[in-house]
Formats: structure tokens, sequence, C-alpha cells
């Protein structure tokens, strides 16, 4: 976590005397954590990269603000992730994940095979339906720890609680989790 | 240490090797068989979150092809500044909303005010309004400092009251009659009290103010026996005491 840390602080350091390719760097490294935080909570890969580039753009058009307030980046990314998830709930007024029956159609770019796509699209709903039962703060913990793969420390700093909380947080949501499993088998 | 943290530190230990495929359920349970049961329920959460992981993967190649269209972006868009942010907060709408807002809820309180005085000015005793009257008439007397301005002020409110007193004889109110004179005496003493506060040196002002006060009077004392005239027996037990009331404030004069 220094190695990644020390390589954004020198980036964001570029990135703010403005040199776009910079931000460009942060944004390779940065935003597949980003997209699968947000694909957790959306039922469409398409809105996810969409919103994605818009957590992106707004970041970098907060840098300054991020410098005053001197939390790690990728918090300052989840905290603007989060935001930005809830003005698209609000927008859509689509809290509800679809069934797959109502899938957006997208196709995905390479090689992968339509019956392929489908299968990935069914996957993703059906795990989302499990996750979107359970309280939005474990919901929260777990999409942080295991998808978007943080630390317990970033999770913390995402969230706002202390490491000790993420803990229990943690192991309450497993819990409920493992639950929601055996009821859906 | 209880079992559960002893279990969630195992879980965390392993979450790196779980990723990496280095281990699986049954070769951690094979480390920890006092653990197996409850390590294997956590466990198999754990598999199938990082498992799931994988359906939310971004497409290959999404990211760098996207970058480019990103750093294209970045190029158009500058980071906001500080006074740019600060422009951002307060818009022009926003302006006007945070002053229109105050000044239309200062408008409206204002009207609210203006209203209930006006209301209070032209009521009666009885009336809902009137012990507003006669707050804001002492508010007057407690803003109003110069000794000559303040005996003004018991003349007038003295002629407000004979005027009540009237309207209430002419609505025959005759109940509240007594009270009204009640009121009529304090402001004819206060006017009497004021008049013989006033400093020596302002004789000049007090001797047109005691002719004031003894016309106040005098018309007054007038108005009320033309009342009495005109008015119902039932009527007179009130209107005599406030006749007598202002004799004793012209009396007191002399």
């Amino acid at each position: 976590m220094p190695a990644r840390l020390d390589k954004d602080n020198e980036l964001i350091q570029k990135a703010q005397r403005g040199d776009p390719h910079a931000f460009g760097d942060l944004y390779e490294s940065h935003a597949p954590f980003i997209f699968r935080y947000l694909f957790a909570h959306l039922d469409s890969r398409m809105d996810a990269e969409d919103l994605t580039g818009e957590v992106f753009l707004k970041a970098w058009q907060s840098l300054p603000k991020y410098v005053e307030h001197g939390v790690p980046f990728l918090a300052f990314l989840f905290r603007i992730a989060r935001n930005v998830l809830v003005d698209h709930y609000r927008q859509s007024n689509r809290l509800e994940s679809t069934s797959p029956d109502e899938l957006d159609g997208y196709k995905e770019e390479g090689n992968s095979e339509p019956v392929d796509i489908i299968n990935n699209q069914m996957e993703h709903q059906k795990i989302l339906r499990v996750l979107t039962t359970l309280r939005p703060d474990y919901q929260s913990v777990l999409t942080l720890r295991f998808i978007s793969e943080l630390s317990p420390e970033e999770t913390a700093q995402v969230m706002k609680r202390s490491v000790g909380a993420i803990r229990v947080l943690q192991h309450r949501a497993l819990a409920a989790l493992r639950q929601e499993i055996e009821k859906t088998g | 240490m209880n079992i559960d943290r002893r279990i969630d530190k195992i879980v965390e230990i392993y979450i790196p090797a779980i990723k990496n495929g280095q281990e699986t359920i049954d070769s951690i349970l094979e480390k920890y068989p006092q653990y197996a049961n409850a390590l294997r329920n956590r466990l198999e959460v754990v598999f199938w979150l990082l498992n799931a992981k994988k359906n939310f993967e971004p497409r290959q190649g999404f990211i760098s092809s996207s970058r480019q269209y990103m750093e294209q972006q970045f190029e158009t868009i500058r980071p906001h500044g500080f006074w740019q942010r600060l422009s951002r907060r307060f818009t022009t709408q926003r302006w006007v909303f945070n002053i229109a807002a105050p000044i239309i809820v200062l408008l409206l309180l204002a009207l609210v005010i203006n209203s209930a005085i006006l209301t209070a000015r032209l009521s009666i005793p009885g009336d809902p309004f009137y012990s507003t009257k006669l707050l804001t008439e002492d508010i007057q007397l407690a803003l109003t400092f110069d000794q000559v301005d303040k005996t003004d002020l018991y003349m007038q409110f003295s002629r407000d009251r004979t005027t009540e007193f009237v309207e209430l004889v002419l609505e025959g109110d005759y109940e509240l009659l007594p009270p009204a004179a009640t009121r009529l005496e304090t402001e004819i003493i206060a006017s009497l009290h004021s008049i013989n506060d006033m400093p020596l040196q302002n004789q000049a002002v007090e001797h047109p103010m005691i002719l004031q006060l003894r016309e106040t009077l005098t018309n007054e004392i007038f108005m009320l026996n033309m009342l009495k005239s005109t008015s119902p027996t039932t009527a007179y037990p009130g209107i005599e005491l406030a006749i007598q009331v202002a004799q004793s404030g012209l009396m007191a004069l002399r």
C-alpha cells in the first residue's frame, strides 16, 4: 500500500500542475476498483462504465479540493463514487435490480460469445439480487472489501469508520450473507 | 481471544492466498481442525464473494481504451480552482434566493406586524387586539425620552380613552364603562404628573401644555355630558364616573 500511495502522490502532484496524462495513469490504475464497486450496485454494465468516467471527471475537477482535505486518493475516489451512485439512483429512480428478462442487451467488445455474455449477465444479476437484500452498510463493506479489494484501512477511510468498526461490520455482513445464500440456495 | 475473532483473523490472513488460488477451503481447514465448522461457514461465504468478483470485472480492454477518451476530457475540462468552486457554490440563483428569501420573509413579517398594529389602533376595550394597543402605547412611551413629548403623548392617550369610552356607549357595552373610566383616570393622572415633572427652566413650554390639557379635559367633559343626554339610563353610572374623573383632573389642574 505505501508504494501505491507514493506513486499516487507523485501522479497527483503532476496532475495538479495540469498534466492530464498523469491523471490518465491514475485512471488506469484505479478505474477497475471504482468500476467493480459501481457495477456491484448497478444492473447495467454500460451505466457502470459511464459512471466510472463521471467519477474520474469529478475527481479531476475537484483535485484542488482533494489536496486541501488530505484523504488518500482511493478513499477520495470512492466517496465521489458513492455520491455519483446516489445521484444516479435519484435520476433513474431505479433502486431495484432488474430481472434477467430486462437485461439491456449491451454487447461486449472482444471475442465473447453471445451465450457467454448472457450467462455472465444472468450470474451478475443473481449475485446482485443476493447482495441487494443485505443492509446498505453490509453491502458496502462486502463490496469494498471483496469486490473492490480494498484493505480494511482503506475501507475504513471510505466509510468514515474505524478499522475495528469495519472488522465488526464485515463479520456481521458475512454472517448475514451466509444466511441469505442459504435462503436462496 | 474468542472464536469469532480468531476465525476473522484466520480469514483475513488467508484472503490474499485464496485470491491467488494458493489455498482452498479444505487446505485451510486442515490447518485449523479445531475451528472446522465455524471456519467452513465463513470461508464458503468469502469464496462465494471472491468468486462473484469475476462477474464485476470491467470488460477486457475497457480501461485502456477509455483512458484516451478520458485524457481528452481532462484536457478540455480544467480542475476547479478556489474561486471557481466558490462561484459554483454561490450561483446567481443561489445569491438571488439567499437575498430574496429573507427580504420576502421580512416584508411579510412587516406586513403582518403593521396590520396587527393598525387593527390594534382601531380596537376598543373588549376587542382581542386591545391589549396589543395598550402594549404599543407603553412601548411608544418607553421610547420617548423628551418630557414635553411624553406629556403630549399622555394627553393624546387621554383623548383616545375618551373616544373609546364614547364608542363603548354607542355600542351598548355598558358593563365595560367602569374599567374604561379607570383607564381614563390613569391617563389624566399620568398627564398631570408629567407636567409636574417638567424642569423649572421649561416653564415656557409648561404653560401651553397646561392650557392644552385644560382644553382637552373641558372638551372631554362636554362630550361626555352630551353623550349622557343621548344615552339610556343604564349607561349613566359609567358616564358619570368618567365625567367625575375628568372634572377631578380639571380641578387638580387649577
